[in-house]
């Protein structure tokens, strides 16, 4: 690499181009490969972000996917992965400035996973050292920041944050035992889809001593119900729950898809009052918050906020339980075409 | 602990330079492309109005503020407006309507 390489490098990370870590120099000449790829010419406007008057362009967002490390044969991915997060249901700008800290969350699932070797076993849900998820979970992220952030005029309030706020994409394994994690979302099995969602960060869940499938879900659903949840107030979101192959070898003996989502929603409950005790409930309740003092509260306001992804390597027993952050209120689910 | 206030823009042009000639890099920042907008520095009308978004605790603080700003002889509406929630943009309809609003709209706040 020449010196003037590292030195394009080191302007792009002095002059605000970056999420942090050094980046690939947009250089006109890798900037449209990845646009070719992609299927746009430069100046496409690919998303509008109406509340703060802008306009995003394919060169732009081609320029994030080469600064990202992303190859242009991700391009299907990438221009997939565009339309969701600037389609207005996923409200980009929301999702950066919040204080609760939220990421971009891709989960990639269907035949696209294989086709680009996507790491779908070991470190699933964060850390596979491939560079497939992190390029590609690194471009949303560097999306939520460049397209959400209003130019440079709005600042992040996160909190805390997470490190899914660099990186966070999950692929799922190519074959499912309930089925590709987009049917959830009404699209067909054999195809190929990019679904995203703002969240927290991921709860590891371990269970190694259960012996019926109930047992594992009786440890996801404690998990999600933990005091500090931010489900409870609003119950808004939803969850994610990444399960691994040892848990799902008992889980699928007793369990449909379905019926594991209604087992949780029916039995991961605390008891109101608690909440209250504890200050997790507002008082007065907000109206839309629905409180039952007395009763047992679910953090799920429905069922359908419950979904699984099926990922992860065999010889451990653990999955991991993803909040949705407090304002998700849609995955955005959209098929790959073009692979 | 507040951070000093001293946004730094990304920039919007980097070149990279060889010994003979220069390229531009491109931009992967998309800025805003307002239409005109008229702006009034001072309110026309000296008073208050609150909105409260329904992020935790927003709505005691405001009534809080009611309460001081009343006592400071400060005219502050009686009805404290509410949006749907903190994590969706303004509806078009209440933010044409504060649009019209002469006095000092005060939203956004929590603990």
């Amino acid at each position: 690499m020449s010196h003037g390489v590292l030195d394009d490098i080191e302007k792009c990370m002095d002059s605000g181009w970056t999420d942090g870590l050094p980046v690939i120099p947009p250089y006109g000449s890798l900037v449209d490969p990845m646009l070719e790829a992609m299927g746009w010419r430069g100046q496409d406007v690919v998303g509008v972000i109406a509340e703060q008057s802008i306009k995003v362009r394919a060169e732009q967002v081609a320029a994030a996917a080469v600064m990202a490390g992303c190859k242009p044969e991700y391009a299907p991915v990438l221009r997939a992965l565009t339309q969701a997060i600037l389609d207005p249901l996923f409200n980009v700008s929301g999702v950066e400035v919040t204080t609760g800290g939220a990421s971009v969350l891709v989960i990639v699932s269907g035949p696209v996973v294989a086709a680009l070797g996507f790491e779908h076993e070991a470190n699933a849900v964060g850390g596979a050292n491939s560079r497939v998820n992190a390029t590609v979970g690194r471009f949303a992220q560097m999306l939520r920041l460049f397209c959400g952030r209003g130019g440079g005029v709005l600042e992040s309030h996160g909190t805390i944050g997470h490190p899914g706020r660099l990186s966070f994409c999950i692929a799922e394994h190519p074959e499912t035992v309930w089925g590709p994690f987009h049917t959830q979302f009404g699209l067909p099995a054999q195809a190929s889809a990019v679904s995203i969602m703002a969240s927290e960060g991921p709860n590891s869940c371990n269970n190694h001593y259960a012996k019926i499938g109930a047992e594992i879900l009786d440890t996801v659903g404690d998990c999600m119900m933990h005091l500090g949840q931010t489900a409870w107030y609003y119950r808004s979101s939803g969850f994610v729950v990444a399960i691994a192959p040892d848990h799902m070898d008992l889980v699928r003996r007793d369990f449909s898809r379905d019926a594991a989502r209604q087992y949780i929603y029916e039995n991961a409950r605390r008891q109101t009052d608690e909440l209250v005790k504890a200050g997790r409930i507002a008082i007065p309740p907000l109206e839309y918050a629905e409180v039952e003092f007395g009763a047992m509260r679910t953090p799920l306001k429905f069922i359908e906020q419950l979904t699984f992804v099926e990922c992860g390597a065999s010889g451990g027993r653990f999955s991991a339980v993803i909040p949705r952050w407090a304002g998700s209120r849609n995955v955005v689910c959209k098929q790959i075409e073009g692979l | 602990m507040s951070k000093t206030m001293t946004v730094k823009l990304p920039a919007k042009q980097l070149m990279s330079c060889g010994e003979v000639s220069c390229e531009v890099l491109v931009n992967p920042i998309p800025r805003p492309e307002p239409d005109p907008i008229k702006i009034t520095l001072k309110p026309k009308a000296p008073r208050v109005t609150l909105l409260d978004h329904k992020k935790p605790n927003s709505l005691a603080i405001l009534q809080f503020t009611q309460q001081i700003l009343r006592e400071r002889g400060i005219e502050v509406g009686d009805m404290i407006l509410q949006k749907d929630d903190a994590s969706t943009p303004m509806p078009a309809a209440l933010l044409a309507s504060l649009s019209k609003e002469p006095g000092l709209v005060l939203c956004g706040v929590s603990d």
